[in-house]
């Protein structure tokens, strides 16, 4: 139970959780946010591998009454890099359902990969943000489209990617996720989908829509904008072609 | 010839992904670009429906991995057909209409990927295509509807949108989690199949599974064709830009319609859920149609107008006419499309001229006029009652003479005379310089008009679905009990004819009213402006959410 206890700082469940938010709250450089959030979970994943006891079923609806409490409290975030470390600390702790539902260790790493690389690229797309405007703080300045369309653009990817959209492999990962749980546990993983879809309309529209106020900036470079494009898009062709479609 | 199922979603992506490239080029450009590839698809997709028409066989594609396989049967060819021909108009339509609006190269990406996403869904060979189609429309379609995105009423109903449309996929994605859990297998050919050898082999919770999903697929195409209490999304998305109001009540919002035809080999198991179809349908048309007559704005009356089409083709459907309900889709998408791109046209004129004829119908409708000359009361009733009754019952049993032994078949009936000896009773009741002219020209009119109906409905089950056993078995699954249905008929036309009578009696008592409203009216007047209360509770309900959202993170701190 100790090793499991331990694990479950890793891939999060609440109050544990508070830990990997403590920390992305602590970090102040962008890719110490995005390391954190990359590594942390595959750590957590190889850890539950060493333990001694499979995975009691007490742990699934700890797991789903934490994404589903992480992703109710996501929908008033409006920092960018504590909503990544919210949505991430949900969408892990699924991690959890698909492990007791018998899933394989690769699948497992797979599954932490698909939800942390999203959410660490919001996490790093802060960084512009909080570079030009001080803060990435939604609503603080919105509009952003108008004056930042490259930078707008990489971020509304960025969030629709981190909240499974398809194609990108979160969707499919869902899906398989959904195949194994029974009915009522599909129906809480789908109730915790449908906030996460929410938040991100909220976030989008406190930095995306809105009248711009912003005066005008420098948007993020085409090289930077190639990177990023090439990152989701390799990160799309991965899902289509390594999950086989979910289900 | 079969590949061409993967050109049609793949030319609209092309398109995207060549104006994704291409954006800084003068707009002309992105606007040719963009129509030459939309053009192509309207060509490949006829290309595909005659392909079928003389091939006679559907086709299934598979891209090789466990699923993105397309199918090419009778309902797919049809629908792409349609999205791609008012996919096209949209295109030309916006290329002047967007001209002065900023992000046209994003506007037409989102147009193009749109269009992908719809052909995609009807070209779906397996539940996970489908699954992906389904859930990228309500994802394009908010990005679609918020294009103005300095306006702040266009977010806000741009999310309506979405909220309702993600409220929509669950119940679809749970459906297809159960198939496949059940049936081993997403191929939709397959699994049809499969369900058809033994439909009864599976349960949730002792409930049948084909009832079940059955359900589920209902929920999904009540949110997705804003069937109440899942409505109110539809009318405000008119602050969208005008092409895509058009793209979506021509084309989007009938998705529901289509997801039923697609799943009709599981509804034919499931009688109790089209009962269930054909209530929700009633109910959404009917209030559709009362909502819609409240509005002084034409988009939104519009909007309401497209709520109550809907409401109609779920009735269809639940009366287990399902090829009836996709040539309703396909006739109220075409006319609707119509409409949105020339609303802003009539907005025009009538701020020069009002262009209403002081006609007949004019000086009866709005001056309210009283009537001078009127046929003889006796031939208005025969003829109000038997001639429609004599249209439709001819013209249905020349195309097919056993539809008085299908319920879903004489419900139509019901419906159609019902409209009829409307527009006849209206007609008895106008001023008019010769009568007898007037209502000749009526009668020929609703004759065109039943006969047309008629014959295409039945030009479209002969397509649809050739196998008459099978459509047969659809209005039977979705028959009821020979005594009830023959109570609710007669408890239906005696409200009926009791509101045409007392219409007429209030009429001919002059219709004016003295002294104050009764409280009853006035609640009922109340209930109508505020649309039911149906957005104001939605509204409480998300503050709420949203409240104890904030209130638990200020207690733990943010962490």
């Amino acid at each position: 139970m100790a090793t499991l206890l331990i694990v479950a700082l890793f891939l999060p469940l609440y109050p544990l959780s508070v830990v990997l938010n403590g920390a992305l709250a602590r970090l102040r450089g962008p890719v110490a946010r995005c390391a954190l959030l990359l590594a942390w979970p595959q750590l957590g994943v190889a850890l539950l591998q060493l333990a001694p006891q499979a995975i009691p079923q007490a742990f699934v609806p700890w797991a789903l009454a934490t994404a589903g409490f992480y992703a109710l409290r996501l929908l008033t975030v409006r920092d960018m890099g504590q909503w990544a470390g919210f949505l991430a600390t949900s969408a892990l702790a699924l991690s959890w359902a698909l492990a007791a539902g018998g899933a394989g260790r690769a699948e497992l790493h797979a599954f932490a990969f698909w939800f942390s690389l999203p959410a660490a690229l919001v996490a790093l797309l802060a960084h512009p943000l909080a570079r030009r405007f001080g803060a990435a703080y939604a609503g603080l300045q919105g509009g952003l489209i108008g004056n930042l369309p490259r930078l707008s653009g990489m971020l509304a990817l960025t969030v629709l990617a981190a909240v499974a959209t398809p194609p990108f492999p979160g969707f499919f990962a869902l899906l398989n996720l959904l195949h194994v749980l029974d009915w009522s546990g599909a129906l809480g993983v789908l109730a915790i989908w449908l906030v996460w879809g929410w938040a991100a309309t909220r976030l989008l529209q406190g930095f995306i829509f809105g009248a711009g106020r912003a005066a005008s900036l420098g948007d993020i470079g085409r090289a930077s904008t190639l990177l990023y494009t090439g990152v989701l898009g390799a990160f799309a062709i991965a899902g289509l072609t390594l999950t086989g479609g979910g289900l | 010839m079969d590949k061409l199922a993967i050109l049609l979603p793949a030319m609209p992506l092309l398109s995207a992904l060549s104006i994704a490239l291409l954006a800084d080029r003068p707009r002309r450009h992105i606007a040719r670009l963009s129509v030459g590839f939309a053009a192509l698809t309207l060509l490949f997709a006829a290309a595909s429906l005659a392909f079928y028409l003389v091939e006679g066989q559907p086709h299934w594609l598979s891209l090789g991995s466990g699923w993105g396989s397309l199918t090419l049967d009778p309902l797919a060819s049809l629908m792409a057909l349609m999205v791609a021909g008012i996919s096209l108009v949209v295109h030309v339509y916006a290329v002047r209409y967007m001209a002065e609006e900023p992000g046209y190269a994003r506007f037409y990406i989102l147009l193009d990927l749109m269009a992908a996403a719809i052909l995609l869904m009807v070209a779906a060979g397996d539940l996970v295509t489908l699954l992906v189609a389904w859930h990228l429309i309500g994802v394009l379609l908010y990005f679609l509807l918020g294009h103005d995105t300095a306006r702040p009423a266009a977010q806000r109903y741009a999310f309506w949108s979405f909220f309702t449309y993600r409220l929509g996929d669950l119940p679809l994605i749970l459906a297809a989690v159960l198939l496949y859990q059940a049936y081993g297998t997403i191929s939709l050919p397959a699994l049809f199949e499969r369900i058809a050898a033994d439909p009864g082999a599976h349960a949730v919770l002792g409930v049948p599974l084909t009832t079940v999903v059955a359900l589920l697929v209902a929920l999904a195409a009540f949110a997705r064709s804003a069937q109440f209490p899942l409505h109110t999304w539809l009318p405000y998305t008119m602050e969208g830009p005008t092409p895509v109001s058009a793209l979506m009540h021509a084309g989007i919002v009938n998705a529901g319609g289509f997801i039923l035809n697609r799943f009709a080999p599981v509804f034919v198991h499931a009688g109790e859920v089209l009962h269930l179809v054909f209530v929700v349908g009633l109910v959404t048309a009917i209030l559709g149609s009362v909502l819609m007559l409240m509005q002084n704005d034409i988009k939104k009356s519009l909007g309401y107008s497209t709520m109550g089409q809907m409401g109609f083709m779920f009735v269809e459907a639940g009366v287990g006419a399902f090829s009836l309900a996709i040539y309703h889709l396909i006739a109220h998408g075409l006319f609707k499309g119509t409409l949105f791109l020339g609303a802003g046209s009539v907005i025009g004129n009538a701020r020069k001229h009002d262009g209403v004829p002081h006609d007949d119908v004019y000086t009866f409708v709005v001056e309210r006029k009283p009537v001078a000359y009127r046929l003889p009361w006796v031939v208005a009733a025969a003829l109000t009652v038997v001639v429609p009754f004599f249209i439709l019952g001819l013209s249905h049993w020349l195309v097919d003479d056993d539809f008085v032994g299908r319920q879903g078949a004489i419900i139509l009936l019901f419906f159609g005379w019902v409209t009829g000896a409307q527009l006849l009773f209206v007609t008895y009741r106008l001023r008019a310089g010769s009568p007898w002219r007037l209502m000749a020209m009526i009668i020929l009119s609703l004759v065109i008009v039943v006969a047309g109906y008629t014959w295409i409905g039945h030009a479209f089950d002969v397509f649809l679905y050739p196998d008459r056993a099978f459509s047969d078995r659809l209005y039977a699954a979705a028959s009821i009990p020979l005594g009830t249905f023959e109570v609710l008929a007669a408890i239906l036309t005696v409200a009926v004819v009791g509101g045409w009578l007392a219409t007429y009696y209030a009429t001919a008592n002059g219709g004016a009213r003295s002294g104050e409203a009764s409280p009853l009216r006035l609640a009922l007047y109340s209930l109508l402006s505020r649309e039911f209360y149906v957005a104001d509770i939605y509204t409480w309900l998300t503050q709420a959410v949203l409240g104890l959202s904030r209130r638990l993170n200020v207690w733990l701190r943010w962490v």
